[in-house]
């Protein structure tokens, strides 16, 4: 009885061995830590190696990273570098093309992802408004992030800005006119 | 109707005599918005404006324009008054019969002021609701029915690419403007998209009339309780003739509808001007 539970112990523990050995270099500590850069296009070259080294977990941290990176130089051809960064993402395995796409869209582009939805307002968005809006709220902090900060492109930041107060408002009417029905 | 780009945003506080300019600038603004207008932008069409709604909304237009005129008449003498009695140095002087009798004639342009408000409010009450009700049904089918968030928000954003942004709206209630300058607003809004040459958005401005119409029926209906209460009161302070605070108070704030303030518009900043070239869209922008 006592050597089988002995043998036990000792069989969960070389597996355990088995698992870590099998994880690799990818997880040991450090390995997948993204080494400073200035330069953005080198931090993509990292960042892909990285990536395609088993280092997959690290993705957002990575992508915080380079954009990180980008505010020191910013510019509007950021924009296409990370579009291509999230393409080869995408490509790789690494994120679904519609995770690439939420995650482009959310910093790069004027609308709102937290607006994407597939049923009409009055059953969909109204029920849920405040957390429409707090969602929005969030969204245009990313956006300045990758618009103003990244990419150099302001206009696009307050045009985002003007729609997440034109949507307010007009949510708030459509609202309260479904709910007057 | 074109739902395109964006308007002067919503104003969180409206004050009872803040439904009375609002007739005329919007009977004015009428006369050019045609119905049911094609979106430009290529995105669904929506009918915010038919010619139901535009009927109410002229309604209401006249309705207010004549309490608006009535009231200048009285608000105008009630100046002189005001004016009078504190030339007269009044103030502190109740017991001089002089400024008794201003004090008086004051107090009876006031209810004059009352009745042609009590006079007037029913039929504004009206109006306002049917204008109301009409705009809600358009808003909850067009808007509320029709429309995803997603296609919503693609309406708003319509044909103005960012790099063209018009001036940024105002927040309503940050700029402590007048409800007939919004409302000029909406004319230059209304006539430019008549001419083709509008990015602003309907959908805006339908939702700030609404809410506006909304907030303007509940006051009316304050409005209507309190008139009673006031009229007693200054019948009662006739036979004393004073002049209370709350009677300057009403009187400052109809007049400050009416004929506005001196404040320089607030402005928000504008978005810099866009780049000439064509900007970078990526195959994985929606």
């Amino acid at each position: 009885m006592k050597y089988k539970l002995m043998k036990k112990n000792y069989l969960y523990v070389l597996s355990l061995l088995g698992i870590s050995m099998l994880a690799g270099c990818a997880t040991t500590p450090g390995a997948c830590e993204l080494a400073a850069e200035r330069n953005l296009d080198s931090a993509f070259i990292n960042a892909k190696a990285k990536l395609a080294d088993g280092c997959e977990a690290h993705f957002d941290s990575y992508f915080d990273q380079l954009l990180g990176v980008a505010a020191g130089d910013p510019q509007p051809a950021n924009k296409q570098k990370f579009s291509d960064f999230l393409g080869w993402s995408a490509d790789e395995g690494i994120l679904s093309r519609r995770q690439a796409q939420k995650l482009y869209n959310r910093y790069f582009n004027v609308k709102f992802m937290a607006l994407a939805g597939d049923y009409n307002n009055c059953a969909q968005t109204c029920p849920r408004k405040t957390r429409v809006l707090t969602a929005m709220e969030a969204e245009l902090t990313d956006k300045e992030r990758g618009l103003v900060k990244v990419s150099q492109d302001p206009a696009s930041y307050y045009r985002a800005d003007r729609l997440f107060q034109e949507t307010e408002l007009v949510l708030e009417a459509t609202c309260t006119a479904c709910a007057n029905r | 109707m074109n739902v395109s780009t964006p308007m002067p945003m919503r104003r969180r506080h409206v004050r009872v005599a803040a439904l009375i300019p609002l007739g005329a600038i919007l009977a004015m603004s009428l006369t050019l918005i045609t119905p049911a207008r094609s979106d430009t932008a290529g995105g669904p069409t929506i009918r915010l404006f038919p010619t139901s709604v535009l009927e109410d909304i002229k309604e209401t237009g006249y309705v207010a324009e004549e309490m608006e005129t009535g009231l200048q008449d009285v608000i105008a003498r009630m100046d002189q008054q005001s004016q009078l009695y504190q030339d007269s140095k009044c103030d502190g002087a109740e017991g001089d019969p002089g400024c008794g009798r201003i004090a008086k004639q004051l107090g009876a342009t006031y209810l004059e002021m009352l009745n042609v408000m009590n006079e007037r409010l029913p039929d504004m009450e009206r109006a306002v609701n049917a204008t109301r009700n009409s705009l809600e049904k358009r808003l909850r089918g067009e808007l509320g029915q029709k429309m995803t968030s997603w296609t919503l928000q693609e309406n708003l954003l319509g044909n103005t690419p960012a790099g063209n942004a018009s001036p940024a709206p105002r927040m309503r209630g940050r700029s402590g403007m007048r409800l007939s300058q919004r409302f000029q607003q909406y004319y230059q809004l209304v006539a430019s998209s008549g001419a083709g040459a509008s990015n602003q958005s309907m959908a805006v401005v339908a939702s700030d009339i609404y809410l506006d119409m909304n907030e303007a029926s509940e006051l009316i209906a304050r409005t209507q309780e309190e008139i009673g209460r006031a009229t007693l009161m200054e019948q009662l302070n006739q036979s004393f003739g004073t002049i209370t605070p709350e009677m300057q108070q009403v009187v400052d704030g109809v007049k400050s509808i009416l004929f506005g303030d001196s404040e320089a518009p607030y402005q928000v900043a504008g978005p810099p001007p866009g780049s000439e070239e064509k900007p970078y869209k990526s195959p994985l922008e929606m």
